[in-house]
This record gives C-alpha cells, sequence and structure tokens, in this order.
C-alpha cells in the first residue's frame, strides 16, 4: 500500500471531495429519469458504480506525491500515445467514431485518459531544469508533444478531445510565467493554422461548423441537437417543468440526452434558477481548484493544480457553451454529469491531483 | 526562500489569477445566454416544445344517415380505409422520401405523381395527415401494413364511409359525397380532406349530416410513438335524416326504368310528400365515396346521356296532350266548353292556309269532351282552344304552377314555361290562333318538367291544392331530438267548380279503363285515373326523327287518390305504348306488392 503521511489526511479538501460526490448524485438522479439504452431501462445505477470508483481512483492518485507523477510523466505520455495509436489501429467503431478500446469486459477511451497523461508532460516540460528559462526554442518542443496526439485524436475522428489540449497547453503556458507578448504569437499561429484545420476535418464536422453558424440550414438535418437543445433548455424557462414535465428529454426528442446534451436535460427540467445553482456549483469547484494552484508550494504543484483545474474548466465551458448554442458542436461530455466511465474516472482523477497538491502545500 | 523566488511565486499567482479571471468570464457569458433562453425567450421554446410532442389526431365522425318515410335507411356508413401520408414523419432525405413514395406507388398501383402532388400542397413539416387515397381494399390495406417498417409517414386511417342499397341506388336525390374541393376550401368552410355533400339531400343537408369531428391529442416521442392521449373529444355523429321517400317504391321505380332515359316521381297527393325520385341514366353514386379517377369522372361530365343531371328538376320538356288537362278544365270553369261538347275528328283541322293532324290519322270520329280527353282527340282541342283564348290557357296553366318552380328542397329546379300572349310576333298584340292551338295540344312553347306535372296533377287528384313537393319530413339528432321539420306547405290553390272536378278524374278514368290512351296502365282491381302525353322533339338526326318524349301522368285509386305516379320516357315513342306500361308496374307494385313485402319481412 502506499504509504500516507498522517499530516496530509489533515489537509484533505472535503470541498473537493464533497462537491464531486455531489455532482455524481445530481447526474444519477437526472438520468434516473431519462430511459435509455436499448430495453429502456436506466443508467443511473451505472453511473453511480462509476462515480464510486473515480472516487476510489481519486484517493489513489491523491495520495501519490504530484512530483513523482511529473517525473514519471514521460513514460505515462508514452503510454498514452501508444493507446492513442492502438484505438486507431484496433479500436471499436461507434457511430462512426473509433474512439474505445475493449479491456477486457469493459471498454475504456484512450483519450480520455491521455489528458491526464498530456498535462503532466507539459508541466514537466516547463519545470525540467534544462528548459529554464523559457526561451522560444524551448516552446517549440512543445509543438510535438501537443501535435502528436492532437493528430492522432483527430484521426479517431474526436475533434472535441483534440481541441481540448489547445487551452490546456495555453493555460499552462500563462502559469509557467511565459511573457504575455511571447504568449500573443500564438493566435496569430492559430489563425494561420485554420485554413489547413478546416482542410483536415471530417465532412460532419465542417458542416456543424456551418450550421452553428447558420442554424436554419438544414432544421431537420445536423441542425436538428442545436435546435432539439435549444428547445429543451427555454422550455425550462425561469424554474423548469420538473421532471414529469420534461417532454423534450423524456420523449426523447433531445439526442445525446444522457451523454453530451445532458445539461440540456437538467435545464428543461430546473430552467434558470437550477442552472444557476449548477454553473454555481462548478465555479467553487473550480475557484478552489485555482486557489490550490494559487497557493501551492512549489511551481511544480502550482501548474499540475492549474492544469487540472483548466482541464475541468475547459471541459465545462466548451460543453455548456455547446449545449446553449454558443459554440459549434463538438463531443464533449460535462464532467461529473455526463453519463460515462472514462470521463466520470478521468474528472475525479483531475480533482485527485488537485487533492494532491492541497495537501502537501505545508509539506 | 530568497526574493526572485518570492517574486516568481507571485508572478505565478497573478497568471493564475488571470486564468481564473478568464473561466469566471467565460460563465457569465453563458448565465447571459441562459438568460435569454430560458427567461426572455422560454415562452416561445415552450410552445415549440408542446408542438415538438403533441399531434393532434382528427376522429371523423360519422355522416347521419338518411332513412325512408318507414324508417328503412336509405344508405349507411361502413369503415372504410383511407391512405394518409404525414409530411413531417416521411423520410427527410428526398431520395429516400421519393423510393417510399415509389413503393407505394407501386404496391396499390396508382399514379406515382398522385402522391408526389398531395405531398407538394402542405408543407413539409405539417403534422397532420394528408388524405391521399379514400376507399382502399383490405388486401391494399394489408400490402402497406406488411412492409409499414420500410414506409414511415405512411398510414392508413379508418373512416366512416357512404355506402348504397345498390351503386345507382336514388343517385339523384341522395346525391354523391366527395372530398372538399378548391372552391369550396377557398370559402373556408371546410378543411381540407373534408367529405362534403356535393348534390342532392346530401348537400341540401350537409350542415346537419356532416356532424363534428372529434379529435385526439396525443403525445408522442421523438419517432412519432404515441405515448398516451392527453385528450379525447369524442366526434359528434351527424344528424339523422327522415325522408318522405318510400325504399319499396324507389326500387320499383328504378326497376321499372331500367335502361329507359327519363324520369319518375311519385306523390302523395294529400300532402306532397315525394315517395320517389327517379331520373335515368343514373350515375354510379357509390364511385365517388373513393377516391374518383379523373378519367371517370370526365366520362360521366362528358357523357351525351348526362347521367348527373337531375331529369324530374332539371330538364323541361313539352307536356304534351296532358296539358289537355288544364285546357279542359280552364274551359270548362269559364263556361266556353262544356261537358257535352262534340266534335267530328276526320284527323285533320284546317286554320287558314296551315293544316293541324291528329295523331290518329284516320281521326277519332264524332267525341265528346269526355271521349277527347280519353282519347286524347288533338282536332277537338284545337277548336276548344280556340275558344276557350290563349289568355285563359295559360291564366289555368300558372295556377295550377306550370311556370314557376315548385320549390322542392333540392337546388337548380327549371322553372318551365308558359308563353305569354306576344311571345311570338313583337309589334302584334294579342294571340295568333296558331300559337294557341299549338298550346292547346302541349305542343309549342310550353315546356315544363316532371315535378310540375307531379304536383298539377296532385292538385287534379286532391281538388286544387298545390303542395310544395317534401322531401324531408325531419332532421333529427341520434338522441332523437328534433333540430329541423317541414310540416309541408301549400303554395296554392286552384279554384273549380266541383262538377268540373269530379268530370276530370272521370274522364282521366275512362282515358285509362274506358278504352282511351291509358289503357296500357290498366290494372284489374284498381281504380288508375292517367293521362298520356307524346312530346314532340326536333329530330336531332334523321335516323332520330319521331322519337318523342312519352309520357304518362295518372293517379290512384280514382275516387280517392293516395298516389300519383308521373312518367317521362325520353325519345320513347307514344305515351300509351311506352310510359303507360311503366306506371303500370309502379302502381302495381305500391298496391299490390305491398303485402307481399310485408309478408316475407313478418
Amino acid at each position: 500500500m502506499i504509504g500516507i503521511d498522517r499530516r496530509l489526511l489533515l489537509n484533505v479538501d472535503w470541498l473537493l471531495i464533497g462537491g464531486a460526490a455531489g455532482l455524481a448524485l445530481v447526474s444519477a438522479l437526472t438520468l434516473a429519469n431519462l430511459h435509455v439504452g436499448r430495453a429502456g431501462g436506466t443508467v443511473a445505477p451505472r453511473q453511480l458504480v462509476w462515480a464510486a470508483v473515480g472516487l476510489l481512483a481519486m484517493v489513489v492518485v491523491a495520495s501519490v506525491d504530484y512530483r513523482r507523477l511529473v517525473r514519471a510523466a514521460p513514460l505515462l505520455y508514452g503510454l498514452g500515445l501508444a493507446g492513442l495509436v492502438a484505438v486507431l489501429v484496433a479500436g471499436r467503431t461507434v457511430s462512426g467514431a473509433r474512439r474505445w478500446l475493449a479491456v477486457g469486459p469493459l471498454t475504456v477511451q484512450p483519450s480520455e485518459l491521455f489528458k491526464l497523461a498530456f498535462l503532466l508532460m507539459v508541466v514537466w516540460l516547463l519545470v525540467a531544469r534544462w528548459a529554464q528559462p523559457l526561451t522560444a526554442g524551448v516552446l517549440a518542443c512543445l509543438a510535438p508533444i501537443v501535435g502528436v496526439p492532437f493528430v492522432l485524436i483527430i484521426r479517431q475522428p474526436d475533434l472535441g478531445t483534440a481541441l481540448l489540449l489547445v487551452p490546456l497547453t495555453l493555460a499552462l503556458l500563462v502559469g509557467a510565467g511565459v511573457p504575455w507578448r511571447r504568449l500573443a504569437v500564438l493566435p496569430a499561429l492559430g489563425v494561420a493554422a485554420a485554413p489547413v484545420a478546416w482542410l483536415a476535418l471530417k465532412e460532419y464536422q465542417r458542416e456543424r461548423i456551418l450550421v452553428f453558424l447558420d442554424p436554419v440550414r438544414d432544421p431537420l438535418g445536423s441542425a436538428y441537437n442545436v435546435i432539439q437543445a435549444k428547445i429543451a433548455i427555454g422550455s425550462g424557462q425561469l424554474l423548469g417543468k420538473g421532471v414529469a414535465g420534461a417532454t423534450q428529454s423524456r420523449l426523447a426528442f433531445l439526442p445525446e440526452r444522457h451523454t453530451d446534451f445532458i445539461f440540456a436535460v437538467f435545464a428543461e427540467m430546473w430552467g434558470f434558477v437550477g442552472c444557476l445553482v449548477l454553473l454555481a456549483g462548478y465555479a467553487l469547484l473550480l475557484l478552489r481548484g485555482f486557489d490550490i494552484a494559487a497557493s501551492a508550494r512549489d511551481p511544480v504543484g502550482r501548474l499540475v493544480a492549474l492544469g487540472a483545474t483548466s482541464l475541468l474548466a475547459a471541459q465545462i465551458l466548451i460543453n455548456v457553451g455547446m449545449v446553449v448554442g454558443l459554440l459549434p458542436v463538438v463531443g464533449i461530455p460535462l464532467p461529473f454529469m455526463s453519463y460515462g466511465g472514462s470521463s466520470m474516472l478521468v474528472s475525479m482523477m483531475a480533482l485527485g491531483l488537485l487533492l494532491s497538491v492541497r495537501m502537501r502545500q505545508f509539506q | 526562500m530568497s526574493g526572485r523566488a518570492a517574486d516568481r511565486r507571485d508572478v505565478g499567482r497573478q497568471r493564475v489569477s488571470a486564468v481564473a479571471a478568464a473561466v469566471l468570464l467565460a460563465f457569465l457569458v453563458i448565465v447571459g445566454q441562459l438568460w435569454y433562453l430560458q427567461v426572455l425567450e422560454g415562452g416561445h421554446f415552450l410552445d415549440a416544445s408542446d408542438k415538438n410532442r403533441i399531434r393532434i389526431r382528427p376522429v371523423a365522425a360519422p355522416r347521419g344517415l338518411l332513412y325512408d318515410r318507414h324508417g328503412v335507411p336509405l344508405v349507411d356508413n361502413r369503415p372504410a380505409f383511407t391512405l394518409s401520408l404525414i409530411p413531417r414523419e416521411l423520410p427527410r432525405d428526398e431520395q429516400t422520401r421519393d423510393a417510399v413514395l415509389g413503393r407505394v406507388a407501386a404496391l396499390l398501383r396508382i399514379p406515382y405523381q398522385e402522391l408526389s402532388e398531395a405531398i407538394a400542397r402542405v408543407p413539409a413539416d405539417s403534422f397532420l395527415p394528408v388524405r391521399v387515397r379514400r376507399g382502399l381494399s383490405l388486401e391494399d390495406m394489408a400490402r402497406i401494413e406488411e412492409w409499414k417498417l420500410e414506409l414511415p409517414g405512411v398510414i392508413v386511417e379508418v373512416e366512416p364511409q357512404r355506402t348504397y342499397p345498390s351503386s345507382r341506388f336514388a343517385a339523384h336525390l341522395l346525391g354523391y359525397v366527395r372530398e372538399a374541393s378548391d372552391e369550396q376550401l377557398r370559402h373556408g368552410r371546410y378543411r381540407r380532406g373534408d367529405m362534403v355533400g356535393q348534390t342532392g339531400l346530401e348537400r341540401l343537408l350537409d350542415e346537419y349530416l356532416r356532424g363534428r369531428d372529434g379529435g385526439e391529442r396525443i403525445e408522442v416521442d421523438a419517432l412519432g410513438r404515441p405515448v398516451r392521449v392527453i385528450q379525447h373529444t369524442d366526434p359528434h355523429p351527424g344528424a339523422q335524416v327522415v325522408t318522405t321517400i318510400d325504399r319499396r317504391i324507389q326500387e320499383a321505380a328504378e326497376q321499372a326504368m331500367e335502361g329507359r332515359p327519363g324520369a319518375v316521381v311519385v306523390m302523395d297527393p294529400r300532402s306532397g310528400d315525394v315517395l320517389a325520385m327517379v331520373s335515368t341514366p343514373a350515375f354510379d353514386i357509390d364511385q365517388f365515396t373513393g377516391t374518383i379517377e379523373r378519367s371517370a369522372w370526365l366520362r360521366l361530365v362528358q357523357d351525351p346521356d348526362h347521367p348527373l343531371l337531375n331529369r324530374v328538376i332539371q330538364s323541361q320538356y313539352a307536356p304534351g296532350s296532358i296539358f289537355k288537362i288544364v285546357v279542359a278544365a280552364a274551359g270548362l270553369q269559364e263556361g266556353t266548353l262544356a261537358p257535352g261538347d262534340r266534335v267530328h275528328c276526320d284527323g285533320e283541322f284546317r286554320l287558314g292556309t296551315w293544316t293541324f293532324k291528329d295523331w290518329k290519322e284516320e281521326g277519332h270520329g264524332t267525341v265528346d269532351t269526355r271521349g277527347a280527353l280519353a282519347h286524347s282527340c288533338n282536332i277537338f282541342f284545337y277548336q276548344a282552344g280556340l275558344r276557350i283564348g290563349g289568355a285563359a290557357i295559360t291564366r289555368y296553366a300558372r295556377a295550377f304552377g306550370f311556370g314557376q318552380p315548385t320549390a322542392i328542397d333540392l337546388g337548380s329546379e327549371k322553372f318551365g314555361l308558359v308563353p305569354g300572349p306576344r311571345a311570338r310576333r313583337r309589334g302584334s298584340s294579342g294571340w295568333q290562333a296558331g300559337d294557341i292551338v299549338n298550346m292547346a295540344i302541349g305542343q309549342g312553347q310550353v315546356l315544363v318538367t316532371p315535378i310540375q306535372v307531379a304536383r298539377f296533377m296532385s292538385a287534379v287528384a286532391n281538388g286544387g291544392v298545390l303542395w310544395k313537393p317534401r322531401l324531408v319530413q325531419r332532421v333529427e339528432r341520434a338522441d332523437r331530438a328534433l333540430l329541423w321539420s317541414d310540416p309541408g306547405q301549400v303554395t296554392g290553390h286552384v279554384e273549380l267548380a266541383p262538377a268540373v272536378w269530379a268530370f276530370l278524374r272521370e274522364s282521366l278514368w275512362a282515358a285509362v279503363n274506358d278504352g282511351g290512351t291509358g289503357a296500357g296502365a290498366r290494372i284489374p282491381g284498381l281504380d288508375v285515373a292517367g293521362k298520356t302525353g307524346t312530346a314532340q322533339t326536333i329530330a336531332k338526326s334523321r335516323a332520330d326523327r319521331g322519337q318523342d318524349h312519352a309520357w304518362f301522368a295518372a293517379f290512384a285509386p280514382a275516387r280517392a287518390p293516395e298516389v300519383v305516379v308521373v312518367v317521362l320516357v325520353e325519345r320513347g315513342g307514344k305515351g300509351g305504348q311506352v310510359a303507360a306500361p311503366v306506371a303500370r308496374k309502379i302502381l302495381n307494385a305500391i298496391f299490390f306488392e305491398k303485402v307481399a313485402a310485408v309478408g316475407l319481412a313478418g
């Protein structure tokens, strides 16, 4: 067993753990009212099982010193890349995307787990002794670290997860103290890369972006999800329709309602007020994460905490942003809420990283 | 800890705060969007979500039934299958949709165009079923159901549909029921796909018969599968109509006219009740209940025999010798003609340079007024007519209701014509002798409809009462509550001396029973009184020459008349030879087959 210093236990952040458990409970309650799956049953119990497994994983991650994790980053990153390659070669295809890998009775999404390895890898580079100070040359080393998995993930294709690497990297660069003027180069690079990226996209991905720009383009086709989600959210009005009245969700007008679009279900059931409460919960969790980063005792801890928080923040914002129609539809689950084991596990492990930093704050 | 390290730490804190600030800002943007969607536009989206989940399925009200005077149904309803398309549930992709429509067309062997045109007329996101084809056979229905899974948006609805005792039964009287035309839809009273009475009683009483459609508000899921019924409104069945028709007499009259173009009216002279109304050739009334092919419709409209025309009220003919009753009534009442007046008939009558002939070349010999009516002697009436005068004849003709509509409850009735004195030659006043002579035997310009003749003959039978012909006794709701009733209406009265009425009736009895022209209608055991008529027509062609319209108007029993039967056979020939036997069959059925029928029923 991993030995745990008694003092560490005094600094366990119950708010993080309680917040995560609370969100998982809200998720299970929401899912309990949706009939999905072949038998029309509910997936709530399975989600709770995943939450429990996730909490365990969180404890395991928290018990390991984050510095050891960062030292092991190249190895983890290498394993992650191997997983991404494996999925491209031997992955299971579900609705046109090759994202899942069968491991015994389970199917895992290597790209989900890879996010954490990637986060540690970027931190490893940014804090490496040889890399100080962070010159342009050092930053150029980041290009393959970001680029290779980006291409691999987009080939699955999983645009959402691939894009997630960008804000995560950006947040870490900001946190590492890279001068603003040097960071300003990045948007320029982004604009330059846009046409290339457009060509690399699959047809349906382009269509989604066009639909986002012009929703009435195809009301029964690609825009269907977007329109139905807006109807679900909007019809919740101030106080929501309650569980029984949430017709958009319960009568299955809303596609992907138990996974990527679960926020719309919640919004229909509980209205604007409910959404405010849920978003406040997320914001509280994230602010705690930023606080842990700010009060970390070393740059490694700061970056690990900032990275974990930013990873969750980016997922929450992109998911909710796309569901409420502010961003084009890309497949990103809502941490702790969307149904799915890999997402739950990784989100809990990200909190585990935060806990790890928090507990060792005064060491 | 060195100062530099502390500085670095501060920079690090600032950087974390910067990221946190960016994240919070993004949260605020999202909250703003939620405020817009849920609070500002919430009502709009709530409507949209209701529209998503609620379908309104109309449930057609069964059309009210029509009964005969004894409560025997004249029409009935049966469940019929209707092919409908739900635009919103058809495949979204055009190619797949065309494939679905193509398959339906192939399964039912109907033109593909019919389906695509029906769909093109309505918005593509409409949930209301578009009725494409009515009257599917059981096999058609089974074929569609078999392929159901591959035909999204294609449904078979069950609607009540008219069914008739036989395909042409009382076609003109009942009228046909057909989907509301574009013209009717423009007036806004009907919705697309509504079945509307288009002619006859079905049109007259459409408001009563149609009832009120019910409906169901159904909650459906995203695949259009019904989840539950939110609200169910029962359809209000249409009201039932009790007509004056006697189904047995109607059937007998149709049978008697089989194969002859023309018209029959059977009327009760005591009330004006129409017991039967036949116009031949008839059209297949049940052909309209389904979806009638355009070609079949055109064939009907363009048929030279005009099967859609109701000859009883919409065709006018010269009355021929039937009009002699009017002339006799005028003369006898005015004193210009006496029962004992005699004329020697040698088959010819000279008026100036003109020679008028009798229908019987060798003449009738010496005839009195009774004999002239019974044998329909033209020569007698030429002379009598000149004596009586055009003014008196037309006055009595109008009094008997000729030249005016009978106001029967069916639309588009023809008026007929009673000519005026100056109708023929402009500038000269007064009656021309030639016109009077022609009019005296019911030729020339006089025009009548069969229903007018029936009303007139009823007045002769009942002593001068002109009844408005009655078709509908009452309209009542399913629970028997009375909605409308027609107590019968007297529209005029002809005042003749009792002796004149008696004389006319006796003469008409003689026409049938005392060697007169109406002998063909004679029935042992029944006193039939009647008058033949042969209306000359303008030959359409050489081959057609001499094909006159045959009339026979009768009432029975002669002493206490219960029925009036008027028969017209178009281009049938002589009234006595063609129309009188038809009337005899009908009278025979009325008076002598009644018992047998009741006996069978018992």
